[in-house]
């Protein structure tokens, strides 16, 4: 245990009353309550924290905040083990687990760093250019090791163990950032009653003021925060959101955000999500997000030991670390002084300052005096020493002269960026500002206001105007009154003069524009050369602005080496467009609640729980958890219980649940005329107490459902429709309804969910069904012939339809009641049945007597289909307009050899048949040229004893009797099958009628 | 007959899925669920020029206005909720009557008995907006969805018919009804959502 | 996006359904040619700009809408039920 070297005695945000204990690759540490990681690790004097991604170069800390491309660390172990992190956001906590990334076998001696040797190979583009040859090297060689040597962190690998949330929230203004302009964004606001939602990326509030030395109404600024937070936790209507980023800004005022509620715990609190999902829907925002600094390109700028100059002074201010003992300030304008300012404050040594701009102003001059610092006006740092470690700086003077100066720290200045991704997210354009030297936000989003650094508006001054201004403004608009207007407060002067210094040509070594692709300024160069010139082609081409960083601090430096290489302005040669997330957002925060058993919903059928007593096996089916079959003791396969339930249904009787399917309550004068319309057959002479079968087209012509349709009153039917697309055609039947015929009375609703229908099929359905019915109901063939549907009673009385309809071909049943009485209908039915050895079965059961009878399901009804290739044609009316008609009619659909459904036997009964296979005429190759259509469905048959199927062939029925192969080569099937009817089972249909 | 009386016993919707008890965090329960079971509901379409004499009918037989917008109003036994142009759910507190009321409406509305299509239960409690808020794409700060509103709209999707009823001694008490086949994914979510805030559970 | 029902209010586009341009007619009965039918179904204009559009309230009262939506911004300036329209027109 170390005892942080490199923190100051005293001063800083953190409480040094609660020592915090973390490891770094395995060695221990000590920081503080308020710390970061990066921070603590700084204290403790850890410089080198990673290393890079293409050339392993050794790198440390370079900014203190969410723009960090160098302090990518994996953090915590096992489960939650978490790539990618960026050491500068990430709050300390007790017993927190880092490790370095991209670096084998260690983080000091790295053999991978050799690929920096190698770097004339692996300059822009080079896996373009490298790997080409010869091809069947790059899977087998070349991907598995750039894999290998080039990367970031790696996945944990396993199940993440934490809840996520996702939840919405609603707001009159939500303010972006909580620095001074937010805060006072959000006090005009609040005080004028709005609901406000002020979010802020930060554990703390409070923005550059938590890192600045500044005076606000001349007390420090700390002060003025402080009042301002307590009057905003005071304003009921104002909700604070540290810890949370507003990472995309969508259409019509939806903002996304994730909320850390748990990452700085070791875990999350008992019940509580590791992380929050928001969607914010406000009526209008302020983006009052800051800005963020910029590096210069120079070589050797990637030492570690080269630090931002703002983030040195929040790690001196907010933090109390010094992150060096001898210091050298490289700065581009007024902003850099300030931190020689604050380090010699802290006690630290200033030992240079080099300001490259060319006047000698004498203020400056006395500044470097009273710092006991060397002054190098008009100069520029033109190389670093040390490796992994900075040793010490080359300064070149205004008069080209060289001098090596010591250092361990090097802080850079070199103007802000604001942070304007959100107003890019919709495709706004942030344009060039010459007097402040940087983009600003260009055409906003509607809703969005941007105030402060943000807007290009550094000075605390502007911010805390800004806030003020654009709350009141913001409050207006969303329809409430503003308060009276606040004086803005005073603060103490500053400047914020700026010549930008983009990059410096050295002697020698890399200089780095994009740290974290490890993207030089030859890199752009030959990006240039080799034509790749539009700031989209030179991201592509050289990975600028790629990764975890999305070039946040090195995308204006790659812009303003290709406008010097091209010879044009930098507003000439581009702009980013930002896409939202503005930083990494885990997956998990996206999903919520939706993953594993409830990625989807789920829904059960109303006799589901007898069902899974009975023993059912249930499969997926749609959202459905449907009875695939019910084993017994003994069955070891699942094709012997099927046998055994299909045995059972064809010689006694059966119940399989069919609530799944849709249904339709249809009513209304013009109820008939409209399934006429919406349907290919004949409605109008259907009568009460009757069901028709019904085919439904789309008005493309093909067949989109199928299912009957039963007159439970003059003007009122029930529709059923198959459970796969009981939605679709609701929406469907609305459609027709609304937007094409509204004229016509017709009103309809679903009542899927209000009734539980099993159907009872078997030689013994009726005299099964007859223990169930109350006894007044005459169920005889006569009574209740094949398609009857009438209303019933059960159980004394509870109200029940009865449809004799069948999908087996058996004599069969289908049998409602109200959902409630679902699960005692079957057990009423299970009691009425066991006389004759009744049987549940599942969808399997159905499905291969669907099959033996030749019924169209879900398999044929593939959307691709017509009427006439599925043998149905005879159910297009030729009487009547309805949808599709016309579409159907179209000469290509009617052509002889379109594929059409057909039944197909193996010749030799023993083989096995797969649903699939592709049929080709024997003695031909097995070639997509030769391919006449393939199998929809199989199934074995235990009636049979052979396996059966059905599919589609050029030519269909007027071939029964030929013969073809049956080609399956990915099971490795290649069978000679006969061309049958598609009918195996029952052709006269007596069963059904019995 | 007393056996065939017993085995035709109606389920309820939440059974094998919730029951009453507590969960989550512990202390004071931050939201407070009621399952509900046994009430009357059926889709009510009034016919062509046919609202003003359902809405008549309705007022007479049930002293309750047929809302016009997205409310719920509620009479002493029954509450009518707009569920779409001319179109409403009529819920009955009990099924004693439900069927013949249904049958003299028949004249005026198309009218499909949706007794047991639906889960309903009732929340409230001190953190009942803040568990909402993690499925309810809705604002329902109390200016912006006032007692006796209504919306037909999406909990983790599942589609529901959301209703906020008059205050009671904790506080906003929100209703849920939901498909029935649902109510297990619905519940998951539920449960989820209002661990971190404690939940007692009861049945109406 | 949000789109505001004429009925429910402002509702989160995850509650719609979309179909498309909401202007073609069908061309309704037995006196329809096929090329009339085939340009309803399949033929559409792609405007960059305002575009009126068929959705689909599945989520809340089931209504189809009419909704004119600018495809270059999302900026929905109005929607309407489709069935008012109809009904407005045939009158």
């Amino acid at each position: 245990m170390s005892g942080q070297p490199f923190r100051l005695a005293s001063g800083g945000l953190i409480d040094r009353a609660q020592a915090l204990d973390f490891s770094f690759d395995g060695k221990s540490y000590r920081g503080f309550a308020g710390d970061t990681l990066a921070s603590a690790l700084l204290a403790n004097g850890v410089r080198l924290v990673g290393r890079s991604f293409k050339y392993h170069r050794p790198r440390g800390v370079l900014s203190a905040g969410p723009e960090e491309p160098n302090a990518l660390v994996e953090l915590r172990s096992g489960a939650r083990r978490e790539p990618n992190t960026r050491a500068t956001v990430v709050e300390l906590f007790d017993g927190l687990e880092a490790a370095s990334q991209n670096r084998w076998p260690s983080l000091a001696f790295d053999l991978l760093s050799l690929n920096g040797l190698l770097s004339p190979a692996l300059v822009a583009g080079f896996y373009y250019k490298t790997f080409m040859w010869p091809a069947a090297f790059w899977e087998k060689l070349y991907e598995p090791l750039i894999r290998r040597a080039a990367g970031l962190g790696r996945a944990a690998g396993l199940e993440d163990p934490d809840h996520y949330d996702k939840a919405f929230a609603f707001c009159d203004m939500l303010v972006i950032g909580g620095g001074p302009t937010g805060l006072a964004a959000a006090l005009a606001a609040g005080r004028s009653g709005a609901r406000v939602i002020l979010c802020d990326e930060d554990f703390r509030l409070g923005g550059r003021l938590l890192a600045e030395k500044r005076e606000i109404d001349g007390k420090p600024a700390a002060e003025w925060l402080a009042a301002a937070l307590a009057e905003l936790e005071s304003l009921p209507e104002v909700r604070i959101m540290p810890r949370t980023t507003i990472f995309g800004l969508y259409d019509h005022g939806i903002y996304g955000a994730v909320e850390r509620v748990g990452d700085h715990l070791p875990e999350p609190a008992p019940r509580q999500p590791r992380q929050r999902g928001w969607r914010i829907y406000a009526k209008r925002a302020i983006l009052a997000a800051g800005a963020l600094e910029r590096p210069v390109v120079f070589p050797g700028n990637d030492t570690p030991g080269v630090m931002l100059a703002g983030a040195v002074r929040t790690y001196v201010n907010r933090y109390g670390v010094l992150p060096g003992r001898e210091t050298v300030l490289f700065t581009a304008g007024d902003d850099g002084w300030a931190t020689a300012r604050d380090i010699a404050a802290a006690g630290g040594k200033v030992a240079a300052i080099v300001d490259a701009r060319s006047d000698a102003d004498p203020v400056r001059k006395g500044l470097a005096d009273k710092l006991g610092a060397r002054l190098f006006v008009g100069g520029v740092i033109e190389g670093a020493s040390g490796g992994r470690q900075l040793a010490g700086v080359t300064i070149r003077d205004a008069s080209g002269a060289t001098s090596s100066v010591t250092c361990d720290l090097l802080a850079v200045s070199n103007g802000w960026n604001p942070t304007l991704h959100l107003t890019s997210h919709q495709n706004g354009k942030p344009v060039w500002d010459d007097d402040l030297h940087c983009f600003v936000p260009g055409t906003l989003p509607a809703g969005l206001s941007v105030a402060g650094s943000a807007a290009g508006r550094f000075t605390l001054a502007q911010a805390l105007e800004d806030g003020a201004r654009l709350g009141r403004e913001a409050v207006a608009e969303a329809g409430l009154t503003p308060a009276g207007a606040e004086p803005v407060p005073a603060t103490d002067p500053e400047t914020a003069a700026l010549q930008p210094v983009w990059r410096v040509k050295g002697a020698k070594g890399k200089a780095f524009v994009d740290y974290q692709n490890d993207v030089t300024d030859k890199d752009v160069e030959l990006a240039a050369r080799e034509g790749f010139r539009p700031v989209e082609h030179l991201k592509r081409y050289t990975t600028l602005g790629m990764a975890t960083d999305q070039g946040k601090t090195s995308n204006l430096a790659g812009l303003a080496i290709m406008a010097e290489q091209t010879g044009k302005t930098i507003p000439q040669t581009g702009s980013t467009t930002f896409r939202p997330p503005y930083t990494p957002v885990a997956i998990g925060a996206l999903a919520g609640h939706h993953r594993g058993k409830d990625f989807r919903l789920t829904r059960l059928a109303p006799t589901h729980g007898w069902s899974k007593e009975q023993g059912a096996v249930f499969i997926e089916s749609g959202p459905w958890l449907r009875a695939q079959y019910y084993p017994k003791p003994g069955e070891s396969d699942w094709l012997t219980t099927v046998n055994r339930e299909v045995l059972a249904v064809r010689s006694g009787v059966g119940i399989c649940d069919v609530s799944t399917l849709g249904k339709i309550d249809i009513q209304g004068a013009d109820a008939a005329e409209f399934l006429e319309r919406v349907y290919t057959n004949g409605w109008k002479a259907l009568p009460v107490g009757k069901a028709r079968y019904g085919l439904m087209l789309r008005e493309d012509g093909f067949v989109m459902d199928d299912g009957t349709t039963s007159g439970l009153g003059e003007s009122h039917f029930l529709m059923t429709t198959t459970t796969a697309n009981a939605g679709k055609v609701m929406q469907h039947l609305e459609f027709c309804h609304q937007v094409l015929w509204p004229e016509f009375d017709v009103r309809m609703v679903s009542v899927s969910e209000q009734w539980a229908q099993a159907s009872i099929a078997g030689p013994k359905a009726r005299e099964t069904l007859r223990g169930v019915l109350d006894p007044e109901h005459d169920i005889s063939n006569e009574a209740f012939p094949y398609l009857a549907a009438r209303a019933v009673t059960v159980g004394g009385g509870i109200p029940a339809r009865l449809f004799r309809i069948s999908f087996s071909g058996e004599l069969a049943y289908e049998l409602a009641v109200p959902a409630g009485y679902g699960d005692a209908m079957m057990r009423a039915l299970m009691r009425a049945g066991a006389p004759f050895g009744i049987t549940p079965y599942g969808i399997e059961a159905l499905g291969v007597m669907r099959v033996e009878k030749g019924h169209v399901a879900g398999n044929e009804l593939n959307g691709q289909t017509t009427a006439r290739d599925l043998g149905l044609g005879k159910m297009m009316s030729s009487k009547k307009d309805y949808i599709g008609r016309l579409m159907a009619q179209r000469a290509a659909l009617a052509e002889k050899d379109r594929p059409s459904f057909v039944g197909f036997k193996p010749v030799d009964p023993a083989q096995r048949l797969r649903a699939g296979a592709h049929f080709i005429g024997i003695g031909q190759a097995a070639a997509m040229e030769n391919d006449e259509g393939y199998m929809t469905s199989v199934a074995y048959s235990p009636h049979l004893k052979h396996w059966m199927g059905l599919g589609l062939i050029k030519g269909g029925a007027a071939r029964i009797g030929e013969r073809v192969r049956a080609y399956d080569p990915v099971r490795n099937g290649d069978i000679v099958v006969e061309i049958c009817s598609p009918v195996f089972v029952d052709p006269e249909g007596a069963r059904l009628h019995g | 007959m007393a056996e065939t009386a017993i085995s035709w016993a109606p389920r309820s919707a939440w059974a094998g899925i919730a029951q009453a008890g507590s969960f989550g965090a512990s202390g004071e329960a931050g939201v407070t669920a009621t399952l509900l079971d046994g009430f009357g509901l059926a889709t009510l379409i009034a016919g062509p020029h046919a609202t003003a004499a359902l809405s008549r009918l309705v007022e007479v037989k049930l002293g309750l206005a047929l809302p016009r917008a997205p409310k719920i109003v509620s009479g002493a036994t029954h509450d009518a909720i707009w569920v779409g142009p001319e179109q409403w759910l009529l819920r009955a507190a009990s099924r004693d009557g439900f069927q013949p009321l249904l049958a003299e409406l028949a004249p005026h509305a198309a009218v499909s008995d949706q007794s047991d299509a639906r889960a309903a239960l009732r929340l409230s409690g001190r953190r009942v907006r803040d568990m909402l808020a993690k499925g309810v794409m809705l604002d329902l700060h109390p200016a912006a969805f006032a007692v006796g509103d209504a919306a037909a709209t999406i909990i983790a999707y599942i589609g529901v018919q959301l209703g906020r009823l008059p205050d009671g001694p904790d506080g906003a008490v929100f209703e849920i009804m939901l498909p029935r086949s649902m109510a297990g994914s619905f519940w998951s979510w539920f449960a989820a959502s209002a661990a971190e805030f404690g939940c007692a559970v009861s049945v109406a | 996006m949000r789109i505001t029902c004429p009925h429910c209010g402002a509702r989160d586009a995850q509650e719609f359904t979309y179909l498309g341009a909401a202007d073609p007619q069908r061309p309704d009965g037995m006196a329809a040619t096929e090329a009339a039918m085939f340009d309803y179904v399949y033929l559409r204009e792609n405007p960059a700009g305002p575009h009126r559009e068929l959705w689909y309230h599945g989520a809340g009262c089931h209504a189809w809408l009419v909704v004119t939506r600018d495809t270059r911004t999302h900026a929905i300036s109005a929607v309407e039920p489709a069935k008012n329209r109809k009904a407005g027109a045939a009158a």
